[in-house]
């Protein structure tokens, strides 16, 4: 739920509320008015009544109850009272409408020279249903108009007040850490937003600067190991000049090829930094046909020593809009990934159309989970001599091209799919 | 062969040294920058490894000065980074080669021959070890007059023995001059094996004797006892 409409929701359903009490109030207090005013009229009538008979003015007719203009009473009595008023409410028998109506009545008792006379007089209440109804059309009609006036305050605040939030919400949403850009602040004129856009620079920059250092560092560390490694490699080969036993060069050749996966895994680790340090972002057409070609010749030897069959179906003249470098290492070991995980005498398939890059090649299954084979260090064969970043690597270059990647494994069948999609759009 | 090696690292120095020297090569070296810059303003030699980063400047630098007085001497460029704008940059400047760390020193050693054939071009084309002749302008190998029907590889095999003669050549090293970083990912090197094999053969077949000994459990040795 929008945070604008949860505001109407929250502003309406309080605006029902209190609505709802005022009506409630409107009544009494409109009741209360209404009552005191015929009250007061009564009281005046009485007054002049009493007024006319102190003028000496005689009602012969005393008055009863059917006078529907004045429903005037007067009555001199026997004896002598005090003078005395009494409001009461009575039901009334309506004649026209069939039913008994609220009435108020006003008696009084007046002495005018002597004699006692009673006066009384009734009227129609206002009836409670007429104000009830007068109330709540009021109330819905304010209701309506303030219904009206959120939704149209809404669009005006989620329009225009919002719009700085939701451009630093869309911006927040745009950022790449890898872009290495913090989201820089923009001025607003609410404190607010400002308060926000400046804690999302503040964070932002704090999160890119710790990311390049940590680049930095991975790929400085990648480059420091390699002189040591170069030493450590000649002394190995130095010593393999002097005069060893066999049992000595075993040795020897042993710690060769453990220097030799410790250069090949600090190679491939600055490789990734590089690649992720977007150290290759020009881009240039590379024609992927004839790279597949070109490189399925040159692992020709391998392919053959390995008892591999290689069925190739490419579409002719692929163009891709990739670094040629990351084009190049991205096949390369697609190809040897292939051809390390094969069986004796197995296929390799590869098929190219303009979206879509299809290598399969047969082999065990994996003992893994197929989710973790893009990640680090994620070997199928822990026994193997590799290194376990070739799939880390290629799935760097699709995602930073904007391919995707897929693996699929069936019937002993390793399927590697990338697509090209940002190709096309 | 006088050779001068810009490299500040001392151990990863004397390695080369030592290798080189064992060739009878005549070693100078120099530590940093300066160092760099007067042997090089001051000296001719044959050919000049330079690392790129030194103390005091660039080994880019030192390659701008050098092939600015004397343009006809071979380079290799030595660097820790793969990084490929070096490697251009290098080249453009007029290095001969480019070498990453870590290397290996028979490679270290057959890329100074190559830049030092290339760029001597004065009849040592034909490279002599008794019998077998190897000709690097025509690719051509001959044993006693008799040319021998080699394939690239198998040339390329010759020609690396040749230059590391009597060195100990492991499967691995091997491997890796003949096929660069593709033998990387592969774990069995028994192609290796299939190479030599077959070149032994030929080479015998032609009437040579057999340099190419097998160091058990390393690798191979072109063994020349009374070399010239």
């Amino acid at each position: 739920m929008k945070l604008i409409n949860k505001f109407i929701s929250i502003y309406l359903v309080v605006t029902v509320i209190v609505l709802g009490i005022g009506g409630y109030i409107s009544y009494f207090v409109i009741k209360g008015e209404l009552d005191n005013e015929l009250k007061w009229r009564f009281m005046d009538r009485i007054d002049r009544v009493t007024h006319l008979l102190q003028q000496g003015k005689h009602f012969h007719h005393p008055k009863t109850r059917g006078d529907d203009d004045r429903n005037l009473v007067i009555q001199p009595l026997p004896v002598n009272r005090e003078p005395e008023t009494i409001i009461e409410d009575t039901l009334v028998w309506h004649d026209r409408l069939q039913q008994m109506e609220p009435n108020l009545k006003v008696s009084a008792y007046r002495t005018v020279e002597d004699t006692t006379y009673f006066i009384s007089t009734y009227g129609a209440l206002v009836e409670t249903d007429d104000i009830t109804e007068a109330v709540v059309q009021i109330l819905l009609w304010i209701l309506g108009l303030q219904v009206i006036g959120a939704i149209g305050v809404g669009v005006i605040v989620s329009g225009r007040l919002f719009k700085p939030f939701r451009e630093t919400l869309d911006r927040i949403r745009q950022f790449n850490i890898q872009n290495k850009e913090p989201i820089l602040a923009t001025e607003t004129n609410v404190k607010e937003f400002d308060d926000l856009n400046r804690f999302v620079e503040e964070m932002t920059r704090k999160a890119v600067a710790d990311y390049k250092n940590l680049k930095e560092f991975a790929e400085n560390a990648s480059h420091e190991l390699q002189t040591p490694l170069s030493i450590t490699k000649g002394k190995m080969e130095l010593l393999t000049e002097t005069d060893l036993t066999p049992e000595q060069y075993q040795y020897v050749e042993a710690s060769q090829r453990a220097i030799k996966k410790l250069s090949r895994l600090s190679e491939s680790l600055a490789l990734l930094t590089k690649i992720e340090n977007h150290e290759f972002t020009s881009k240039d057409e590379v024609n992927l046909t004839d790279l597949i070609r070109q490189s399925t010749t040159s692992f020709d030897e391998f392919i053959k020593l390995n008892g591999l069959h290689v069925e190739t179906n490419l579409e002719e003249d692929v163009i891709l809009n990739i670094h040629p470098v990351l084009a190049d290492i991205m096949w390369t070991n697609l190809f040897q990934n292939a051809i390390k995980h094969n069986v004796e005498k197995g296929e390799i398939r590869i098929t190219l159309t303009p979206t879509e890059l299809e290598i399969r090649n047969t082999g065990k299954p994996l003992n893994i989970d197929p989710n973790t084979l893009f990640k680090r260090f994620k070997k199928a064969d822990h026994g193997m001599d590799s290194i376990g970043l070739g799939l880390s690597i290629i799935k760097q270059i699709a995602d930073q091209n904007g391919y995707t990647i897929a693996y699929d494994y069936r019937d002993n069948w390793h399927t590697i799919t990338i697509t090209f999609a940002s190709e096309q759009s | 062969m006088k050779l001068l090696i810009i490299e500040d690292n001392e151990d990863l120095l004397q390695n080369i040294r030592t290798y080189l020297k064992r060739e009878g090569y005549i070693c100078e070296y120099a530590r940093d920058y300066k160092q760099a810059f007067d042997k090089v303003m001051s000296y001719t030699y044959d050919v000049v490894l330079i690392d790129i980063m030194i103390p005091g400047g660039s080994g880019l630098q030192v390659l701008r000065e050098l092939k600015s007085v004397n343009p006809q001497t071979g380079t290799i460029i030595i660097s820790a980074k793969n990084a490929l704008d070096e490697k251009v940059k290098g080249l453009e400047l007029g290095a001969d080669d480019y070498i990453t760390k870590p290397f290996q020193l028979p490679e270290l050693h057959a890329r100074i021959k190559a830049v030092n054939r290339r760029n001597q071009r004065d009849g040592r084309e034909i490279i002599n070890v008794n019998e077998i002749a190897i000709n690097t302008d025509t690719m051509e190998v001959t044993v006693n007059d008799t040319p021998v029907d080699l394939t690239p590889k198998e040339y390329d095999l010759i020609l690396y023995f040749a230059s590391n003669k009597n060195h100990v050549l492991s499967k691995q090293t091997i491997a890796e001059h003949l096929w660069g970083d593709y033998v990387d990912h592969l774990t069995n090197l028994d192609f290796v094996y299939q190479h030599i094999k077959n070149l032994r053969k030929k080479l015998e077949q032609a009437g040579a004797r057999n340099y190419i000994e097998s160091v058990y459990g390393i690798g191979y040795k072109f063994k020349v006892t009374n070399h010239a």
